[in-house]
């Protein structure tokens, strides 16, 4: 084993490893440092010893046929698809979205409510109002022409006594004429 | 390798849909680099079989939990690490005492007996964590992040596991490798 301080960036250029940056210089070292000259090629000799070892054949091959029981099922395939497509994140999104308005709404009112509750109870009082001026301005019609109607019967009334009164007093003078008349010829 | 990644991440958008063929082609691709790390870690070719066909099965059960489709061969590897680890478990408790060297090994086939099982032998009286180490580097090409993946453990702890494991095995085979040069 080497004893120079840089064996460890040895061992990772070996294995290729070293970044890229940093090979140049290793490669310079190497040139000059005999510790780490044969170190490399002691690893060199190691490893392709190991890769005498060769790879077996497998004895029989693997593989697996459209079988229901492999298979994942219609929904977890659906779900699996969903999942790992775009809509996860419009719908994550909705989801966050959903939560926020749902929580909003559990925690204050939400203004385009009151508004419409206030409009609405605008609304109402306006229409009282309304009605109230209505009602107001039809007894006033009424009041109005009953005191014109009381007033006309009131003229008619004056106007029927005085008729009466002079009639009466026409009476009274032909009464006192005949009176008058008849003493004289007595 | 750039391509081969693209093509297994389209294999594995048609799985995902539902294509079972898709995945057979995904499995011809590494049955064969799955099979070989499971025998050079339990040593027993029927085992690894079986096993392969738990990892592969797996896969596919859990194919959709595939973040990156890029790093489907690191993936792939993880299930087969833990497959191998919970084999040992069930088979003989004493391997989490680093025991596992007990395991009696068949010997590899090829064409200079003599220096396979040099490297067989050698590759034994590593530990467990030594031992896969050296597979996932040296046999299978992965890279320090990639073997972090499968393993589950730090960059720094594969390199101590990997350097020192060489330099035992260095020590195993030095008159092997004087006589194979020579």
């Amino acid at each position: 084993m080497s004893t120079c301080d840089r064996a460890e960036a040895l061992r990772d250029y070996a294995f290729d490893e070293l970044p890229a940056s940093e090979r140049t210089g290793m490669e310079q070292h190497i040139a000059v440092c005999g510790d780490c000259a044969a170190e490399l090629d002691q690893l060199r000799v190691t490893t392709a010893v190991l890769r005498v070892l060769p790879d077996r054949e497998i004895p029989q091959r693997i593989a697996f046929v459209s079988d229901k029981v492999f298979q994942p099922s219609a929904l977890s395939r659906f779900f699996g698809g969903f999942w790992n497509s775009a809509a996860r994140l419009g719908f994550a999104s909705a989801c966050v979205l959903a939560a926020a308005l749902i929580v909003s709404a559990y925690h204050r009112p939400a203004p385009v409510l009151a508004q419409r509750e206030i409009r609405t109870v605008a609304q109402t009082a306006d229409v009282s109002k309304q009605i109230n001026d209505a009602v107001a301005k039809a007894v006033a019609q009424v009041h109005q022409e009953d005191t014109r109607l009381f007033a006309a019967s009131e003229i008619r009334h004056d106007k029927e006594h005085q008729a009466l009164m002079d009639a009466v007093n026409v009476l009274q003078a032909r009464s006192n004429y005949q009176i008058t008349t008849s003493a004289e010829g007595q | 390798m750039i391509f081969r990644s693209v093509e297994d991440a389209d294999l594995i958008s048609r799985v995902r849909k539902g294509d079972v063929e898709a995945f057979n082609l995904l499995v011809s691709r590494w049955e064969k680099r799955v099979f070989n790390y499971l025998l050079r870690l339990t040593g027993n070719p029927d085992d690894s079989l079986d096993l392969s066909q738990d990892v592969f099965l797996k896969a596919y059960q859990n194919i959709r939990k595939l973040d990156d489709t890029a790093r489907f061969g690191p993936w792939l590897f993880r299930i087969a690490h833990n497959e191998t680890y919970s084999h040992f478990r069930k088979r003989r408790p004493e391997v989490d005492n680093g025991d596992e060297t007990l395991i009696e090994r068949e010997p590899a086939r090829g064409p200079a007996p003599d220096l396979t099982i040099a490297v067989t032998a050698a590759l034994d009286r590593l530990t467990p964590e030594q031992r896969e180490a050296v597979v996932l580097k040296v046999y299978e090409g992965f890279k320090f992040d990639e073997m972090a993946q499968i393993l589950g453990t730090p960059v720094s702890t594969i390199k101590s596991r990997l350097y020192t494991a060489l330099d035992l095995l260095k020590t195993e085979l030095a008159p092997t490798n004087t006589r194979s040069i020579r």
